[in-house]
């Protein structure tokens, strides 16, 4: 018998004891395990979502904050131009 | 189409449940693929959870382009796996982990786990890829051209390292 021959005759030996081998009764329930952890959203993924949902209201906020900006702007500028109006130059 | 196939498919159309199905129909084989490269089940167990995370991300991403059928991927994906595994402990000078698993019972079991010990300290002395090579030849049957395609070589690269592994199998009876 060559070394080659012997090597196979090992190799198929150990194929053939080795074929009884599987996974644990556990096994299973750990994979879907570690895919329900690898599926759950990340904090990032979390707080994606829920600003989502908010969008709208945080528009029209928004909207409200600019519009009263704009009107607080008008009045200061209508009260510089009376503050102005009443110097005078003697 | 098989069962396998039918459960990618379901995924693919967002069906995540269906990946259990992979799973049920797949483990028993990549397990015991994964401890015939890595030599003992629990580092098998790791690796292969690890393979089926990554295929479910692949999956759930648009990753699988399915140029290869789905049993040649998981395939790959194990034998990758495993192939960084070894190298990362031979890096770390780790042992194998030989705890042993609370399910593994009965004569058969106890047999196949002695004759993995004898594999794992036999094929010790090759680099895991030639070792991954020797294992999905001799053990798992696949020819050049499959072992080619679940390594991601060419079949000359796999002939390279069939060559050298049975070279330094047989140097090292030799020198025993």
């Amino acid at each position: 018998m060559t070394d080659l021959e012997d090597i196979d005759r090992r190799l198929a030996r150990l194929r053939d004891a080795t074929e009884a081998v599987h996974e644990s009764p556990a096994f299973s329930a750990r994979v879907l395990q570690a895919l329900a952890a690898e599926s759950a959203p990340s904090f990032w993924e979390n707080a994606w979502f829920s600003s989502r949902r908010l969008l709208p209201v945080a528009a029209v906020a928004a909207a409200l904050a600019v519009g009263w900006a704009v009107q607080v702007d008008r009045s200061a500028d209508d009260e510089l131009a009376s503050s102005y109006a009443s110097v005078g130059f003697e | 189409m098989d069962t396998l196939e039918t459960a990618v498919d379901r995924v693919l159309r967002g069906d995540s449940a269906a990946f259990q199905l992979i799973v049920d129909a797949t483990s028993r084989k990549l397990v015991r693929l994964g401890a015939r490269i890595m030599g003992n089940q629990a580092d098998a167990e790791d690796v292969v959870q690890e393979a089926y995370v990554k295929a479910y991300r692949a999956l759930t991403k648009g990753g699988f382009d399915r140029r290869a059928s789905t049993a040649t991927w998981l395939y790959r994906i194990v034998v990758n796996g495993a192939i960084d595994a070894k190298r990362s402990r031979k890096r770390r000078g780790e042992a194998s982990d030989l705890q042993l698993e609370s399910g593994w019972d009965g004569a058969a079991l106890a047999e196949a786990r002695v004759a993995l010990t004898e594999l794992d300290d036999w094929l010790s002395a090759l680099p895991a890829e030639q070792r991954a090579a020797l294992v999905l030849q001799s053990m798992e049957g696949l020819n050049n051209t499959e072992i080619a395609q679940v390594m991601g070589v060419s079949e000359g690269a796999v002939e390279q390292r069939l060559v050298r592994a049975r070279a330094t199998l047989r140097q090292k009876r030799e020198s025993s």
